[in-house]
C-alpha cells in the first residue's frame, strides 16, 4: 500500500474511528486501526468488537483531491500512536507506505515515522452490506428516537437483554422499546424502505449512545441495514456497526394499559419543574419518591416528605382532570426522565389506580409513550 | 508447545480423549461445556485450540482444521473476535474477568454464529467468579462452547464439574518420555528429571537443555546435603544460592518438586524399587542416605514439602520465610540439639 493523503481529512477520520477503539480490549489486534486503500479511496476502521466504525475518505470530494492512491493494499497500525502522529505531522500532505512485514513509513514534510504494522488479515471481518435490505431514516429523527428511548434501558446485568433497546421493523414502521422493568419508553416512526421484510433486534444501549454522539445534526438520511449478527448505520462517509444482544426481548405490548380511570392533562414544562422542586427533598430520601394527589377544580398537588429533612407541597393548575380521585406515588427520577423525553407542550397522563402502571403521552401525538410503575407507600 | 498441531499428533499420547472429541465433531454433537483435566504438559491447551479450530476453520478437511485460513491463524494469535481465552490475572481468575466474558456472551457473535471460550487454570477462579460462571453454564446458548482447563480437578466446584463433560488427559509414563529425550542426546540424569517435571515432550526437551534447570538441580542436591549436616549452614545456603535462583512462583514450585523427588527416590530405594529413581546418577549417595533414615521420617519430610507447596500456591507468604520454615521443619530441631 502506498498513498498520499490530505492530513486534515485523515485526522478527522482517525478521530471518528478512534471513538470505537478501546484501550482495554482482550483482542490484541483491536488496539489498532485498519487502513485500506482502494482505487476509490481510503477506509479506516476502528472497533472494540461491540461497536465498529468505518470512515471513508474518497479520492476526490467537491473538486478537491484528498487522496492519491499509488498502490492499493491494507495494514493495521497501533491506534494510540497513529492518532497522535497524524495530529502532529507538520505538512498538509501525509504519505503512508507499507513495506515488507507490514513495516509502515509515515512521511510528512521532513518528518518520517517508521511503525511496525500488523497483518490486516488478523482484523475482524465486518458484515458486507446488501443494498436491497436498506431502511432510510433522517439523521435528526434517528437521534431523537435514541434520546427518547435509550435512557430507560436497564443498567443491571441480571437480565442482559434489558440493557438494550428493542427495534422492530414492520410494515414500514419502526417501533423502539426500552424498559428496565420499572418503566418503559416506546417510540414509533415511519421509515422509508423497499424491503417488506420485518426484523426484530435488540441493540445494546451503550452502542446507541455512541451512535448518537457520532451523528451530526442534519436531516440527511441514514441508511440502516440489519444483518444476522450486527446492525449497521450508514451516513455519507461513516459506517457504524453494532453487535446485537442475543435472546428474545420480552413481549411488552400487553403491559400497556388500554383503559384508564383518571386522565390528567398538564403542561409538561410546568409539571416537570414542580416534580423537580419536590424531588429536591426526596432525592435525599431512600428512593426519591414524590406523591401526586388530585384536588378539586383541576388542581393537583405534588408533595414529598423526608422525615429527617422536611416536606414540600406544591399545587399546580392542570388543564383538566377527569375520572376518579387519585393518590399515587412514583419515582421522581423516572417521571423527570419521561417528561424530558416527551417533547410535547401538553401531555396526557392516564392512571388506572394507585397500584397500576400509568401512561404519559403527548396530547396530539401517539407516536410515543412512557410507562411508569408507581411506588407502593403506606 | 507446537501451535500447528493436528489431531493425529495429539492422538499419539491422548488416544482416548482424541477419539471421543473427534467422534463428537464428526457427528456434530459438540457439547456446550468441557472440562479438560490432567497434569501439566498433557496437551489440554493444544486439544482446546484444536477443537476451536475444527469448529471455526474455513477450509476444514473433514474435521481437521487447515491451520492456514484466517480463522485458524487468528485462533493461534489470539485475535479471533469470537474465541476468547481467559487465564488467571495474577493469583486468580477474578470475578470481573468472568463478568466481561458474560457480557461478551450476551451479545451476538462478531463474525460467525458461534462463540467459544477457553478458561485456563479454571481451578484458580475465585469463588465468586466460579459462581458467576455457573449461572452461565446452566443456561447455555446455542452455538456457545466452553472449555475449562485444569491441573487440579479436585479444586473445581462440584456444581461446575457436574455441568461439564469431563475429559481426563492421561500422564505420559516418565520412563517413555525420558527414553525419547535420551535419543535426542540429552544426558540420562537430565532426561529423567525433565521427564518427571513435565509431561510435554517439547517442554521437557527445552528444559533439559536449559542451563537454569541444570543449575537448579545442582542447588537442590546441595541443599539436601546441607540439610543432613548438623548445623544451620542450610539456612545460609538458602539465602546465598536458592533464593536468588528460584524467583518466579513457578520456579519455586519446581524447586520444591525437585527436592521432593530426592525423598521419593529414597523411599523407592527402601521399598526395593530402584527402577523408579529419578536422580539415577546419584544412586550410590541415595542408597547411603536411605540407610540413615526411617521410612516414617521420609514420609514426614515429604509431607512437610507438600505443605510448603500448598502454602506457596494458596497464600501470599514471603518466599524466604516459607523456605526458612521448610528447612527448620525438615531438620526437626536437629540443629538445635
Amino acid at each position: 500500500m502506498k498513498i498520499a493523503i490530505d492530513r486534515e481529512s485523515l485526522a478527522k477520520s482517525v478521530q471518528d474511528v478512534m471513538k470505537a477503539v478501546s484501550p482495554r480490549t482482550t483482542i490484541p489486534i483491536l488496539t489498532g486501526i485498519k487502513i485500506t486503500a482502494t482505487s476509490q479511496g481510503v477506509t479506516l476502521t476502528g472497533s472494540d468488537s461491540d461497536i465498529s466504525i468505518e470512515s471513508f475518505i474518497p479520492v476526490e470530494e467537491e473538486g478537491k483531491l484528498l487522496v492519491e492512491v499509488k498502490e492499493t493494499g491494507s495494514v493495521v497500525l497501533q491506534a494510540r500512536f497513529f492518532a497522535e502522529i497524524v495530529k502532529k505531522l507538520p505538512q498538509q500532505t501525509v504519505e503512508i507506505e507499507v513495506g515488507p512485514n507490514f513495516l509502515t513509513v509515515i512521511r510528512s514534510g521532513k518528518a518520517e515515522f517508521n511503525l511496525n504494522g500488523l497483518d490486516p488479515d488478523e482484523y475482524p471481518r465486518l458484515p458486507q452490506i446488501e443494498e436491497e435490505n436498506i431502511f432510510k431514516i433522517p439523521t435528526d429523527l434517528l437521534k431523537t428516537i435514541i434520546r427518547q428511548t435509550v435512557f430507560a434501558v436497564s443498567t443491571s446485568e441480571t437480565r442482559p437483554i434489558l440493557t438494550g433497546v428493542n427495534w422492530k421493523f414492520e410494515n414500514g414502521e419502526l417501533t423502539c422499546t426500552a424498559t428496565d422493568s420499572h418503566r418503559l419508553a416506546l417510540r414509533k416512526a415511519k421509515i422509508e424502505t423497499e424491503n417488506p421484510q420485518s426484523h426484530n433486534v435488540v441493540i445494546p444501549g451503550k452502542s446507541l449512545n455512541e451512535l448518537s454522539k457520532i451523528l451530526d445534526d442534519s436531516n440527511d438520511p441514514v441508511d440502516i441495514v440489519v444483518t444476522a449478527n450486527q446492525i449497521l448505520f450508514k451516513t455519507k462517509h461513516l459506517l457504524f456497526f453494532s453487535r446485537l444482544l442475543d435472546g428474545n426481548y420480552p413481549e411488552t405490548a400487553r403491559l400497556i394499559p388500554t383503559d384508564s380511570k383518571t386522565d390528567i392533562i398538564v403542561n409538561a414544562k410546568e409539571f416537570l419543574q414542580a416534580i423537580d422542586r419536590a424531588s429536591l427533598l426526596a432525592r435525599e430520601g431512600r428512593n426519591n419518591v414524590v406523591k401526586l394527589t388530585t384536588l378539586n377544580d383541576g388542581i393537583i398537588e405534588i408533595s414529598s416528605v423526608s422525615p429527617e429533612i422536611g416536606k414540600v407541597t406544591e399545587e399546580i393548575q392542570s388543564e383538566s382532570v377527569e375520572g376518579e380521585e387519585l393518590k399515587i406515588s412514583f419515582s421522581a427520577k423516572y417521571m423527570m426522565d419521561a417528561l424530558k423525553a416527551l417533547d410535547g407542550t401538553d401531555i396526557k397522563i392516564s392512571f388506572t389506580g394507585a397500584m397500576r402502571p400509568f401512561l404519559l403521552r403527548p396530547l396530539h401525538n401517539d407516536s410515543m409513550l412512557q410507562l411508569i410503575l408507581p411506588v407502593r407507600t403506606y | 508447545m507446537t501451535m500447528t498441531m493436528q489431531w493425529e499428533q495429539l492422538e499419539q499420547y491422548q488416544p482416548v480423549v482424541v477419539k471421543m472429541l473427534t467422534k463428537s465433531l464428526e457427528k456434530g454433537r459438540v457439547s456446550h461445556a468441557y472440562l479438560f483435566e490432567g497434569q501439566r504438559g498433557t496437551g489440554k491447551k493444544a486439544a482446546s485450540l484444536l477443537l476451536a479450530k475444527s469448529l471455526f476453520c474455513l477450509h476444514p478437511l473433514g474435521i481437521k482444521p487447515c491451520n492456514e485460513c484466517r480463522n485458524c491463524r487468528r485462533i493461534d494469535s489470539g485475535n479471533h473476535p469470537d474465541v476468547h481465552v481467559i487465564a488467571p490475572d495474577g493469583q486468580s481468575i477474578k470475578k470481573e474477568q468472568i463478568e466481561l466474558l458474560q457480557q461478551e456472551f450476551t451479545k451476538t457473535a462478531m463474525e460467525a454464529d458461534k462463540k467459544l471460550y477457553i478458561i485456563e487454570h479454571a481451578d484458580q477462579m475465585t469463588t465468586s467468579a466460579a459462581n458467576s460462571l455457573l449461572k452461565f453454564l446452566e443456561e447455555p446458548r446455542p452455538g456457545t462452547v466452553a472449555i475449562l482447563l485444569t491441573e487440579q480437578y479436585h479444586r473445581i466446584l462440584e456444581t461446575i464439574v457436574s455441568r461439564c463433560q469431563v475429559f481426563s488427559f492421561q500422564p505420559l509414563p516418565p520412563a517413555l518420555l525420558a527414553n525419547d529425550l535420551i535419543e535426542q542426546q540429552i544426558p540420562p540424569h537430565m532426561a529423567f528429571l525433565a521427564a518427571h517435571v513435565t509431561n510435554n515432550y517439547e517442554e521437557a526437551l527445552e528444559l533439559s537443555r536449559d542451563s537454569w534447570f541444570a543449575q537448579a538441580r545442582k542447588i537442590v542436591l546441595q541443599l539436601y546435603e546441607m540439610l543432613k549436616k548438623n548445623d544451620l549452614q542450610a539456612l545460609f545456603f538458602l539465602h546465598d544460592q536458592w533464593v536468588p535462583h528460584f524467583q518466579e512462583k513457578q520456579q519455586i514450585d519446581l524447586g520444591l518438586d525437585l527436592l521432593l523427588y530426592i525423598y521419593k527416590d529414597m523411599l523407592h530405594i527402601q521399598l526395593g524399587q530402584p527402577d523408579y529413581v529419578v536422580y539415577r546418577d546419584k544412586i550410590d549417595d541415595l542408597q547411603q542416605w536411605a540407610l540413615a533414615c526411617s521410612q516414617r521420617q521420609i514420609v514426614q519430610s515429604m509431607e512437610i514439602i507438600l505443605q510448603a507447596k500448598a502454602r506457596l500456591n494458596t497464600t501470599n507468604m514471603s518466599v524466604p520465610l516459607l523456605m526458612e520454615q521448610l528447612i527448620l521443619d525438615l531438620k526437626e530441631g536437629k540443629a538445635f540439639v
